[in-house]
């Protein structure tokens, strides 16, 4: 059983060291991530947008502020499931 | 020769998320303490924070905060978009991993083991329609 999970590791591992080969270099300034006209209007215009100057901040609670809402439903889902599960019972 | 060394060189970020991530998924397949198991999951989902930051990284670049000054113009700032996904990742990372740990609480109170093995065996032992089933599918397959 140990075998074949090793197997089914080193499988997945080989897939994602062949599908690395196309991914840019390490601090590539060219990366097609980097060069994207969002990124580069982010870090140009996040601050006149909102008066921020922590772009991640800006980028976090401003532009994906609904993203970040969910986020809080997802931690208040996590908080009451823990609490249903260890909550002691009255028998 | 000089290509695949170059290529191994410039990207070494990604071997070692791939050698993290793949740690992680072996403990997760084939560990049978269920607290191993959520171990190796938390290792692979930090190979995937790593991934991303990495892919964030501009040699020369700073932090994404704005800098105002005579140099304001030459300065790099790193991609921002990783770093605000990354954050939300591990908040829910943290979220499936307190929920998951309260969980296996749970098991060790019913069952009295986290080897994944015993529990398997005490759940047959406690319903027999349990046991019944699992030998049918074993008759099928």
């Amino acid at each position: 059983m140990k075998i074949l999970a090793l197997f089914a590791v080193l499988l997945a591992g080989g897939m994602l060291l062949y599908a690395g080969q196309d991914l840019p270099a390490f601090g590539d300034q060219n990366s097609p991530a980097y060069q994207h006209p969002m990124t580069t209007r982010f870090i140009e215009e996040s601050e006149n947008e909102t008066g921020v100057y922590n772009i991640v901040t800006a980028l976090l609670a401003n532009y994906r502020g609904y993203d970040t809402l969910g986020e809080t439903t997802v931690i208040f889902t996590a908080g009451m499931a823990v609490i249903l599960l260890l909550r002691r019972r009255e028998l | 020769m000089t290509g695949i060394m170059d290529i191994v060189y410039a990207e070494y970020n990604y071997w070692i998320y791939v050698a993290l991530m793949m740690i992680g998924f072996y403990a997760m397949i084939a560990k049978k303490n269920l607290v191993k198991k959520v171990i190796g999951a938390n290792i692979f989902q930090t190979a995937i924070f790593l991934f991303y930051i990495s892919l964030s990284d501009i040699t020369g670049g700073t932090a994404p905060i704005i800098v105002h000054g005579d140099h304001a113009a030459e300065v790099i700032y790193t991609n921002p978009v990783p770093h605000v996904l990354i954050l939300t990742a591990i908040v829910v990372a943290v979220s499936t991993t307190a929920v998951a740990l309260a969980l296996i609480i749970r098991i060790y109170d019913e069952y009295g083991s986290l080897d994944e093995d015993v529990i398997l065996a005490a759940r047959r032992n406690l319903q027999p329609e349990f046991s019944e089933y699992a030998r049918q599918k074993e008759v099928d397959t």
